[in-house]
């Protein structure tokens, strides 16, 4: 992995198709991530919004930790463009910073315990978190996160919103069911594997 | 009208960081920029549709945030609230977008040395958005046919069905189509380890500075009334 140069044609073959699996995979994610957090809308799904986000995307996640080879350089460059679209659509800079730390430490775990289910299955986990993040402004810098969402919603949101800022509770519960959704989603998304992907060669 | 790529990024840089913290007035004045632009491509129907959805989803948003009234109308006023709120962002997005080629782009990423290994996932990234609509409508009508929609009889028995049968689809396509794109790069010799040619002109030209002095103008005069304290109300 480390000599790229060196291992000439064949090795910068698959570094091409780790790019553009890295560039058709965020794309995916973002589109997912953000149709799945749209429940977080009706106020009493606040909470659960992280959750179905991580259930949903653990499909696609699967599919991509599974296609990639080089591990590490995928993870960190997905995240950042996450993070990066995020940051776009108004979120702060400790989004950008979570979201590449994340990166990080996703495609460690997954270069560390290898391609088969208990890598997919952890880097899926730490992925979850920074999806989860995306409340974390709330409880960071209220004040600015609140003006934030007033220009975007109503005022019984915001109210809402404010409600929940008041104690920490909340935010361990929008972690505790994003990485539940991951851990429910990982194991649906290994059904389907088995049952789809892995029958029709996309992976293996 | 040809601008340089890097204009443009950081006109979407400068407007949407304006139109997120700025009062709405700033907002107007920032994407002026891409619907005159549009209207140097011969886009006027957009400009037109834009403007007017925009105008009502204002007007309709200061008309009704004063009444009081159930859930339904406070999903309505609050899907107005940000459409208003995000649809400069999309004009300036959508010129970007439809006025850069890929080829360009990466040509000018590859003048600001940003590293190859993140230009091409942002390239293929750009050009997928479209794509991933595309197939999930297609597959949607597919499966609209043997009664698979968000809410009938079959997904409410088993709600993760609508996972199976709309995401699993959806993902063999979107990659298959991956493959494609990445066998057709690697014949076309593209890789992250050799600098690529180019036959566009990329540069700085008289209207890029137009644009640059617009810009910058607009962030001054907004940070400067803000220090003295006259910013423009909401």
């Amino acid at each position: 992995m480390s000599n790229i140069r060196t291992t000439g044609k064949k090795s910068s073959n698959t570094l091409v198709r780790d790019l553009v699996n890295v560039g058709i995979f965020a794309a995916l994610y973002i589109v997912l991530a953000f149709l799945s957090s749209s429940i977080g809308y009706i106020p009493a799904l606040i909470i659960f919004s992280t959750g179905s986000i991580a259930l949903v995307t653990s499909i696609p996640l699967f599919l991509f930790f599974s296609k990639v080879e080089r591990s590490i350089l995928s993870c960190l460059i997905f995240c950042g463009f996450f993070g990066t679209a995020m940051f776009v659509m108004g979120q702060g800079v400790l989004m950008l910073t979570i979201s590449l730390l994340v990166g990080l430490l996703a495609g460690v775990v997954l270069k560390v315990l290898g391609k088969g289910f208990a890598g997919l299955f952890s880097a899926n986990i730490v992925l979850s978190l920074m999806s989860s993040s995306m409340m974390l402004p709330l409880w960071t810098s209220t004040e600015e996160y609140l003006e934030y969402t007033r220009t975007m919603c109503d005022a019984g949101y915001v109210a809402k919103l404010a409600e929940l800022a008041q104690s920490p509770w909340p935010l361990v519960a929008i972690y505790a069911f994003g990485i539940l959704g991951a851990v429910v989603g990982g194991f649906i998304a290994r059904r389907v594997m088995k049952k789809h992907f892995e029958r029709i060669g996309l992976a293996k | 009208m040809k601008l340089d790529p890097r204009t443009k990024l950081f006109l979407a840089i400068v407007a949407n960081s304006v139109i997120l913290s700025a009062p709405p007035v700033y907002s107007v004045l920032m994407f002026a920029v891409p619907a005159v632009l549009l209207l140097f491509e011969k886009k006027w129907r957009f400009v037109l549709a834009f403007f007017s959805v925009y105008l009502a989803s204002v007007i309709g948003f200061e008309y009704l945030k004063t009444m009081d009234a159930g859930l339904a109308l406070s999903l309505f006023v609050s899907t107005m609230m940000i459409v208003s709120h995000m649809m400069p962002i999309t004009i300036v997005l959508y010129y970007v977008m439809m006025s850069t080629k890929v080829n360009e782009f990466l040509a000018a990423m590859a003048r600001m040395h940003v590293p190859n290994k993140v230009t091409i996932p942002l390239a293929v990234m750009a050009r997928f958005f479209p794509t991933v609509f595309d197939e999930a409508r297609a597959i949607g009508h597919a499966m609209r046919m043997r009664g698979i929609r968000l809410f009938s009889l079959r997904t409410l028995a088993n709600p993760f069905s609508i996972l199976e049968y709309r995401l699993v689809p959806l993902l063999v396509s979107v990659t298959k189509i991956g493959d494609e794109l990445s066998i057709a790069a690697v014949t076309r010799g593209l890789s992250p380890e050799t600098k690529r040619t180019c036959v566009a002109t990329v540069g700085f030209r008289v209207q890029d500075l137009i644009v640059f002095v617009y810009c910058l103008l607009v962030v001054v005069c907004y940070v400067f009334l803000g220090l003295t304290g006259n910013l423009l109300a909401r």
